[in-house]
């Protein structure tokens, strides 16, 4: 109880800091209604039940706000908002929607709260409450921290709930009959003599009357399309090539355009000299943008090859560009004075590690790039009073509010027209690139600009994850493990990130230990402090986020101890496990892996857990250590969201997670000269390949109380639990990521 | 100079050097084949040259030397290839934009190969990258579109 | 005599046959295997299906990524063709860690021809014998290096890709004074 309050206490000094940013805006701003955005834009004859559902002559349209970034979530959003609604989702058109006030997100401005997921304390739900106001108030509409189901599940079904009840009373009106008279379904409300009244026909009477509100939610034992299996809502056009992206989009008159920048981000440009360039095939501008140059081509190839042949004479690193001096940084931070949080601190780590035998380790974990295989691309047309920018991106609102500043518009005139992404992986929570391609269009007015990056200029212009540092110390005793001790030492993503949105971060970064923190782990004395490195590289949120890295320091650690106890790794952890539904969760991949039987000569496995974003997941990972090096042979994964609205999409999810963990763990990193990534394309960064992929079982639990998103929380895990594994097969411990550095892969 | 697509003659005005996949893309609109890495290493750019899978960022327009089909050419939504078929059953796409390249080799190994090993659609899979993972189904896939071809 | 060796291998490699001496010969050898071990000739001259990347970054040792397979039919056609990123083009290699293209069809030599791991004595008797060297005397060996698109590839990979030392005309003539001397090994 006592970690409890301290915890609170210092949640609420952050939630309050946050609040008191909203406060200057007054509380009224946040108890007014958030307006409809749909409500600007309907032409007579439209009506809008609210913001997630839009009915006209040409049929039904669901609005589903969260970013579409592989994830399946335009589906997902698509299926909860039917379920209520009693549409068939092939049957619907789907429209990410304008970017608005009202699609804020409640649920990832709380990840960024020191509350622990499994925490249901007053304080915590206090803590969650001020998060979800600053998150009105920042206008917070963003796709991420998987909170896309979380923070959509009650609002999209309740949409589709008042939606259909409205048109069901608009047939009441109608036809005379009582509401147990009438059924709904494909679209249309049923009548008992078996012919339909479709919502398309409803909806202008409809839009008369006052919206039915308080409809009780159907029960999941009630669900109609709920918790099955969907054909994705994309998945023919994606199968076809029919599918557009960003990159693919056409237009009359268009251009083609890209852009060359200062690889060491903030280092400026001194000069440069286009005269070769200029004389190019195509070429029609070469003109200066913040930090560089851009090219305006007939085609994007000469655009690329101009720009190669631009001379630019780049201004130094503002920050310290070696891997090496970085590295000192991140270890010169552990110092008190750059303490950034210690959100953990259980019994007394000091004086039960003052003497004895006291086990060590240091962990490093590098700069990792997103790398969608989508580069950034962008279409632009700014005209009198009005900018239009077509792009896949996951902070809609963000982007209209900072374009609109950089072309001095209001927000208003700015028209964000969201397009499917090609992955993006916590990329295209940035903007940088469409403010390259409005100051294009600001030289070039009135023409639509389609901006690509080359691969090198998106491997080398990314916000890569930081790099991070470890230090652990712990202990052991009568086959138990008693003490467990981690520092860990990061760049703040959060502060490098909202401070190009033009958001302040307050408090500590909980980013730099989620994770390793938050962990349901009864340790008699137990602690996490987090240290907050000098802004270097600028970096920002990588799939997972804090746990990406934290996972990998928190579990290989974790296995170290157990090791040194003499402990079975998996039932220390059940042992120490304080928290049911993910002991449930340990016990299952145990099962499922046939945890403890004998796997034959060189053979391994490993298990880690982590608990990110309330989804506990447990993974074991065997390996063989083959002449040709280690290969990865399976992968057992139980994970638990409280509720699977789809069961193949979630299996993806997790199959993706697991391979984006083991492929990034094996061979990638980032490192730096100058300022300068020097890895620029995939055959220096490049992850899983299809034959090293594991047969991976995915087991989806049902047992947490609260719903919860699956895109991240298959990731943290994955990294350890190979490291453990290697570990088990050849007795080599590694410490360090990307781990090709130490063992060779197959 | 003259290039057959996908059953379509065109004259374009490119220089000799321009890759395939940017007179596709930008100068005839067939936005199918995707630039990802413009250095062969990650396959989102393969289309067929005379039925054999090409990495078209790697093939410029001058020694084009036969036809070229692009995922469009392979099948359609209303009419889709076995392969493009077996995709949609496993639902193998996440972002997908990888998958026109990972279907127009798998089209192109089935084709020369219609009975193959696990391990030979593990070596004839392995130049198509997939950043969101999806290697799993599609391995499930291609012995789906395997077994449905030579049904047919 | 060595100098007077050469000029008539430039002007008619037949012409050179009877005149050089075994310690000419082996030495001759010993230029030619320099060639031959080289990694830009044994990335592709493996008795395996899977050819080698080493010579640009990727390590002593690398196998060929993406798990490449030649095949029986050596040129990858039960799994991923070898033209599928080895374009066939006259034009320069210019880009770093792209696939490398020739004026000819990728494809790596008979299984019979491979050098990668071999000694100088290995490799040698394999090269004199046309049992083992797909059927070739000097003279068809000799001719093979001059009008080789891939032999020409090898010593000029460009894009930072490594190279043996020498020419082609320089391996040229290292042949056929190995010849003259009756293709002597150590």
């Amino acid at each position: 109880m006592e970690r409890v309050r301290t915890i609170a206490r210092r949640s609420f000094l952050v939630g309050s800091a946050a609040v008191l940013g909203g406060v200057a805006f007054g509380t009224y701003l946040y108890k007014r209604e958030v307006e409809n955005p749909l409500l600007d834009q309907l032409a007579p004859g439209e009506v809008a039940f609210n913001p997630y559902v839009m009915i006209d002559a040409d049929g039904i349209t669901l609005i589903t706000p969260r970013a579409d970034v592989g994830q399946g979530a335009y589906s997902v959003q698509a299926h909860l908002i039917a379920e209520e609604l009693d549409v068939d989702v092939s049957q619907v058109r789907l429209d990410p929607g304008p970017p608005a006030a009202a699609y804020y997100n409640h649920v990832v401005a709380a990840e960024g709260m020191p509350i622990a997921a499994v925490s249901d304390s007053f304080f915590a739900q206090a803590g969650r409450g001020a998060a979800d106001v600053a998150g009105k108030l920042l206008g917070l509409q963003l796709t991420g921290g998987s909170s896309t189901v979380p923070d959509m599940y009650d609002r999209l079904r309740e949409a589709g709930a008042m939606a259909r009840e409205t048109l069901v009373a608009a047939a009441m009106a109608q036809t005379g009959m009582a509401r147990d008279q009438l059924e709904t379904g494909d679209g249309a409300v049923n009548l008992p003599d078996g012919s339909r009244l479709s919502y398309v026909g409803l909806a202008a009477a409809a839009a008369a009357l006052e919206p039915v509100q308080d409809t009780p939610l159907r029960r999941p034992s009630e669900w109609r399309q709920l918790g099955q299996a969907h054909q994705r809502s994309d998945i023919v056009p994606k199968s076809t090539g029919t599918q557009d992206y960003g990159i693919d989009m056409q237009m009359d008159g268009l251009v083609h355009a890209t852009t060359r920048t200062n690889p060491a981000r903030g280092g400026g440009m001194r000069g440069y000299d286009a005269a070769e360039a200029e004389k190019m095939r195509g070429v029609q501008a070469i003109l200066p943008i913040r930090e560089g140059i851009a090219v305006v081509a007939d085609n994007t190839w000469r655009a690329f090859q101009a720009a190669d042949a631009v001379n630019c004479d780049w201004g130094d690193s503002p920050y310290i560009g070696e891997t090496e001096g970085q590295i000192a940084a991140l270890n010169a931070s552990f110092a008190k004075d750059q303490q950034d949080s210690q959100f953990r601190d259980d019994g007394d780590v000091e004086a039960a590690l003052g003497d004895g035998e006291v086990v060590e380790a240091a962990y490093q974990i590098p700069y990792l790039a997103h790398a969608p295989l989508e580069p950034m691309s962008v279409v632009v047309k700014l005209g009198a009073g009005r900018l239009d920018i077509w792009t896949g991106t996951q902070i809609p609102r963000f982007m209209q509010v900072n374009a609109a500043k950089l072309a001095g518009l209001e927000a208003e005139q700015v028209y964000v027209h969201v397009l499917m992404s090609g992955g993006s992986f916590g990329r295209r929570l940035e903007d940088d690139y469409v403010l390259q391609a409005v100051e294009i269009a600001q030289q070039m007015p009135d023409v639509p600009i389609k901006m690509t990056w080359s691969r090198e200029e998106d491997f080398t212009h990314d916000f890569p994850r930081p790099m991070q540092l470890a230090r652990a110390r712990g202990k052991v005793a009568q086959g138990e493990v008693t003490a467990f001790d981690l520092g860990i030492a990061a760049t703040s993503v959060t502060e490098s990130s909202l401070g190009r949105l033009g958001q302040p971060a307050m408090g500590p970064d909980v980013a730099i230990v989620a994770g390793a923190w938050d962990q349901p782990f009864a340790i008699p004395d137990y602690r996490v402090t987090g240290y907050r490195a000098p802004a270097m590289v600028p970096v920002s949120s990588w799939r997972s986020v804090g746990a990406s890295g934290n996972g990998f320091l928190h579990e290989s650690f974790m296995d170290e101890l157990c090791h040194a106890a003499g402990a079975d790794p998996l039932q220390e952890r059940l042992r120490l496990c304080s928290h049911d539904v993910s002991r449930k969760v340990l016990e299952t991949v145990g099962e499922m892996s046939g945890w403890g039987g004998d796997l034959g000569p060189r053979r391994g496995r490993g298990v880690a857990f982590v608990l990110a974003f309330g989804v506990p997941v447990a993974q074991v990972v065997e390996v063989t250590d083959t002449d040709d090096g280690i290969r990865i042979d399976r992968v057992f994964v139980a994970a638990d969201v409280g509720r699977i609205l789809d069961p193949v999409n979630f299996e993806a999810q997790v199959t993706g997670g697991v391979i984006w963990g083991l492929g990034h763990a094996m061979n990638c990193g980032l490192t730096y000269e100058a300022g300068v990534p020097q890895q620029d394309n995939y055959h220096a960064f490049e992850g899983m390949r299809l034959y090293q992929t594991p047969e991976i079982t995915v087991r989806g639990l049902e047992n947490g109380e609260k719903i919860r998103g699956i895109g991240e929380p298959g990731v943290p895990p994955a990294a350890p639990a190979l490291a453990n594994a290697i570990f088990d097969a050849t007795g080599q411990r590694i410490r360090e990521m990307p781990f090709d550095k130490h063992v060779r892969f197959v | 100079m003259k290039l057959n697509v996908n059953g379509k003659n065109h004259e374009v005005d490119v220089e000799d050097d321009m890759p395939l996949l940017w007179v596709l893309r930008d100068e005839l609109g067939i936005t199918g084949p995707k630039y990802g890495c413009g250095i062969g290493q990650c396959g989102a750019c393969t289309v067929h040259i005379d039925g054999i899978a090409v990495r078209s960022c790697q093939l410029a327009a001058a020694d084009v030397d036969g036809d070229v089909t692009t995922i469009e050419g392979l099948g359609t939504p209303q009419s889709m290839h076995a392969v493009q078929a077996a995709w949609v059953d496993h639902q193998v796409a996440q972002c997908g934009y990888c998958q026109s390249g990972q279907i127009m080799q798998a089209a192109s190994f089935l084709d020369l190969n219609p009975d193959p090993s696990d391990d030979q659609i593990d070596a004839a899979m392995s130049g198509n990258l997939c950043r969101c993972g999806t290697y799993p189904r599609i391995r499930a896939a291609v012995k789906t579109a395997a077994s449905k071809l030579q049904g047919a | 005599m060595r100098y007077a060796i050469a000029l008539m291998v430039l002007a008619s490699p037949l012409a050179a046959q009877d005149t050089a001496t075994r310690a000419e010969g082996l030495q001759a050898w010993d230029q030619i295997f320099a060639v031959t071990s080289h990694p830009r000739c044994t990335n592709c001259h493996v008795a395996e299906d899977r050819p080698m990347w080493e010579g640009l970054g990727y390590g002593a040792g690398a196998v060929h990524g993406m798990y490449v397979r030649a095949d029986e039919s050596r040129i990858g056609a039960e799994t991923m063709p070898c033209r599928t990123c080895h374009v066939t083009s006259d034009a320069a290699n210019i880009v770093s860690h792209a696939p490398p293209h020739i004026d000819d069809a990728w494809r790596l030599p008979p299984a019979e021809l491979a050098w990668l791991g071999k000694s100088s004595a290995e490799v040698c008797v394999q090269l004199r014998d046309p049992e083992t060297n797909d059927g070739s005397d000097i003279p068809d060996l000799i001719d093979h290096v001059q009008t080789s698109a891939f032999v020409s590839w090898g010593f000029t990979p460009g894009a930072g890709r490594s190279a043996p030392d020498g020419t082609v005309a320089d391996l040229a003539r290292e042949l056929a004074i190995w010849g003259a001397a009756d293709t002597p090994c150590r």
